[in-house]
């Protein structure tokens, strides 16, 4: 099943033997895509449609559309409703704001529906197969947070590109399979010899991997990141074994780090990116602002204005997913580099 | 609350708001020209230059009396009228600074701030407006709380997230999860909840206790004055219609942000009456009315002169539009008897929380009952959840229906984004077109 960003009970799919291949950045240039969407609509909406209107023989169960934001909330019914596509197209409502009891139990509903809406087309579910899922869920989160805290104390030999090649495989791979690719990371007992720089990454996406061997070239090692692809859904702490399928499907939810695209509080938000900072020894950070993404755009203001304050460097690039680095994007990447590494020889 | 401060607004109320609605009045003495291809304006337009005039002035004296609300159009109002909050609402805030072709001016102010010049200019105006204290309509009381509901869109939480923080003043979010097919058991519920869980922090910030007897009063009035604006609405089905839906875009503002008080509900009344009378007399609100048409989207408030009087010139009259519908459509789901979840369903379904199938049907439909002969949407860079589908929605449209259809790539308040050229080249063959086909 083709699954658009960003938030969704992926163990419920896997329950019914459905791997989800998920579509953020898929390749190619934007052409179709442009007689259904204003010029002014994100690259991530744009580069979906353009993949989902060439009807990719791999996608062969449907296309889920999690509620993300206002352009992928409607690039959900234009598909369904209006452009029409020969596979199902199924939706997951992600409750927004603050989260309370209501919140808690409608989540619940939200996935009993979900699972409903699967079951007609996939018959029945096995809850035993659930149950697994919620395990193997449980696995690889266990180990994404055990890589993330080896990345901030320096005991993860990867650099750039190859930390956020592994990180993204979730994107594409099966489950199992990806459980075994974190299995084969070398977590170092001890902390090697550290980048002389280190900084923290915040956005939709990581940057794209030319950025990333730019960033490796200068020395400079992103050791944590606060990306809805990447840290954004991976639980803020260790979980306990799932008991119950649907409690920890939900308990899951309700435990991932703030999040624009939910309608996090921005204390809140502000609260554990500088915990992020403080903890992976952060000098600078870097803002990778998808353009046109209202979400990240609204928050990301305040958030620049509070680490400014805090006297830590800040750069913010705007991609438009071209996978191409600008002559000026590098240099001010330099520039911020040198800034990073004054400060670490100070 | 302050004796004096309640004084004050007292005194302000009885005897400023008059005195400067007599001040107001005799400065408009001298009419503006009206363009020779409108017929005869409508009354009720010094009736609502009072009323919002008055609503505004008062706002300032409010602090100290009445607890003070920013809100957003498409929330749930009547619940903060049943602890009698002073509501003000920043969109229409904000489609005054367009009108007054100030947006770029405010806009300018937030980005200077930070804010990208890519978010919606409603909010990009109203935080200019937050930053700078500046305003067209003298003075904005600083909120006491704020009230939000994604079923318009989800900038509006992020919005007033920004006005949260920077303020430091509570924020309920009204969460109102997307019509993808039709609303379940599981949603209804959950908003249902969702409102009667905001009862104790809307009694702490007001210091009022709630009282179901008046919160049923409120939603009965309410229920009444959208049923109103429904049936002002309709009567644009005359041929000629007795307003254009220009005129509609001005006197919608009562019924987004005075919604539930009696001020809004006599109001209506006035106006209902005067279309009535227009509507048995003939009296079009152009002169000559040979072609129908139907807006898609919010108005470009800059432009509305302008629009108004290029089609009018070209004998072309907007007779409905989704935008003034919105908020009458779903009116007919509000049940005193079963109040929260019949709000569930009213304010979970409207237009920008629904669907674009929902959309279609509700289109075509107008344009069957109105007579429509052609379509203008208006694309703004402002808004996703109207914008994102225009182009399929018109395809749908054109095949289905035959009929002629323009988009205009603009902006809702941020007047730098018009380009007068261009969107002049659009609808002059737009107009070829519609006049072409419709004499064959």
């Amino acid at each position: 099943m083709g699954v658009l960003p960003a938030l969704y009970p992926r163990e419920l799919l896997w329950a019914f033997d459905i791997h989800a291949a998920e579509i953020w950045d898929p390749p190619g240039e934007i052409l179709h895509a442009n007689a259904h969407l204003q010029t002014t609509i994100c690259p991530i909406v744009k580069k979906s449609l353009e993949f989902i209107l060439k009807e990719p023989q791999i996608i062969n169960a449907g296309y889920l559309f999690p509620h993300t934001c206002d352009s992928l909330q409607n690039l959900s019914t234009q598909v369904k409703d209006l452009i029409g596509v020969s596979l199902p197209v199924y939706t997951f409502y992600n409750p927004k704001g603050s989260f309370n009891n209501t919140t808690t139990k409608y989540y619940q509903d939200i996935l009993k529906n979900f699972q409903s809406t699967l079951e007609v087309s996939h018959g029945p579910l096995n809850p035993e197969k659930l149950a697994a899922a919620c395990v193997l869920s449980h696995k690889i989160d266990s180990h994404l947070l055990a890589i993330q805290q080896a990345r901030m104390a320096d005991r993860l030999s990867l650099n750039n590109v190859e930390y956020f090649k592994l990180m993204r495989a979730q994107e594409y791979l099966l489950p199992i399979d990806y459980l075994n690719l974190l299995q084969q990371v070398d977590l170092l007992e001890q902390p090697f010899e550290a980048s002389k720089a280190r900084m923290m990454v915040s956005g939709i996406l990581p940057p794209p991997p030319e950025i990333l061997e730019f960033l490796d070239e200068l020395g400079l090692s992103i050791v944590a990141d606060d990306l809805l692809a990447v840290s954004r859904r991976i639980p803020k702490f260790a979980m306990d074994s799932p008991d119950a399928p649907l409690d920890y499907l939900t308990d899951r939810f309700f435990v991932l780090p703030p999040c624009s695209t939910r309608g996090s509080d921005l204390d809140e938000r502000l609260h554990y990116l500088n915990s992020r900072m403080d903890e992976s020894r952060a000098q600078g950070i870097l803002f990778d602002m998808v353009k046109f993404c209202e979400p990240e755009l609204f928050d990301h203001r305040l958030l620049v204005k509070t680490f400014r304050g805090r006297n830590i460097p800040v750069l913010t690039l705007e991609t438009e997913l071209d996978h191409h680095i600008s002559g000026q994007d590098k240099t001010r990447i330099e520039a911020f580099t040198e800034l990073l590494f004054e400060m670490v020889s100070a | 609350m302050s004796i004096r401060a309640e004084l004050k607004y007292k005194i302000m109320k009885d005897y400023g708001a008059p005195a400067l609605m007599a001040f107001q009045d005799f400065r408009r003495r001298k009419p503006r020209p009206i363009h020779e291809a409108f017929g005869p304006p409508l009354e009720s337009n010094k009736r609502l230059k009072e009323i919002l005039s008055r609503h505004y002035f008062l706002s300032r004296y409010a602090p100290g009396v009445k607890k003070v609300a920013w809100v957003t159009s498409g929330a749930p109002v009547e619940l903060l009228r049943a602890f009698d909050f002073y509501t003000i609402y920043p969109e229409n805030h904000s489609a005054l600074v367009g009108a007054k072709k100030q947006g770029a001016e405010y806009c300018g102010i937030a980005e200077g701030s930070g804010f990208s010049q890519d978010l919606c200019s409603y909010a990009r105006i109203d935080l200019g407006h937050m930053l700078s204290g500046k305003t067209p309509a003298g003075k904005l009381p600083k909120p006491d709380l704020l009230f939000c509901s994604n079923n318009i869109c989800q900038t509006v939480l992020y919005w007033y997230k920004a006005i949260a923080h920077e303020l430091d003043i509570p924020l309920i979010h009204f969460d109102a999860p997307f019509v993808t097919t039709e609303q379940t058991e599981a949603d209804i519920n959950y908003m249902a909840q969702q409102l009667q869980d905001m009862i104790p922090i809307l009694e702490r910030v007001s210091g009022r206790v709630f009282y179901l007897n008046i919160f049923e009063e409120i939603l009965e009035r309410s229920m009444e004055t959208s049923r109103t604006w429904g049936a002002i609405l309709e009567a644009m089905k005359a041929q000629p219609a007795p307003m254009t839906i220009f005129d509609a875009f001005g006197h919608l503002a009562p019924i987004v942000s005075l919604r539930g008080l009696p001020v809004a509900q006599d109001y209506y009344h006035i106006l209902m009456d005067e279309i009535d009378t227009r509507v048995t007399h003939g009296i079009g609100a152009i002169r000559d009315e040979r072609y129908r048409l139907i807006w898609d989207n919010i108005a470009i408030w800059y432009k509305v002169r302008f629009l108004a009087t290029f089609f009018a010139e070209r004998k072309m009259n907007f007779v409905t539009a989704t935008y003034t519908n919105a908020w009458a459509e779903t009116t007919g789901y509000l049940d005193v008897k079963d109040p929260w979840k019949s709000m569930a369903k009213t304010y979970g379904q409207i237009i920008l929380n629904n669907n674009l199938k929902h959309r279609l049907d509700l289109m075509k439909k107008m344009i069957k009952t109105y007579a429509v002969d052609g379509m203008v949407m208006h694309s703004t860079r402002s808004c996703k959840p109207y914008s994102v589908g225009q182009f399929d929605l018109r395809k749908a449209i054109t095949a289905d229906l035959d009929l002629p259809a323009v988009i205009l790539d603009a902006d809702i308040a941020d007047e730098r984004v018009w380009s007068e050229q261009q969107i002049q080249t659009r609808l002059e063959a737009f107009c070829e077109t519609l006049e072409g086909s419709k004499h064959g």
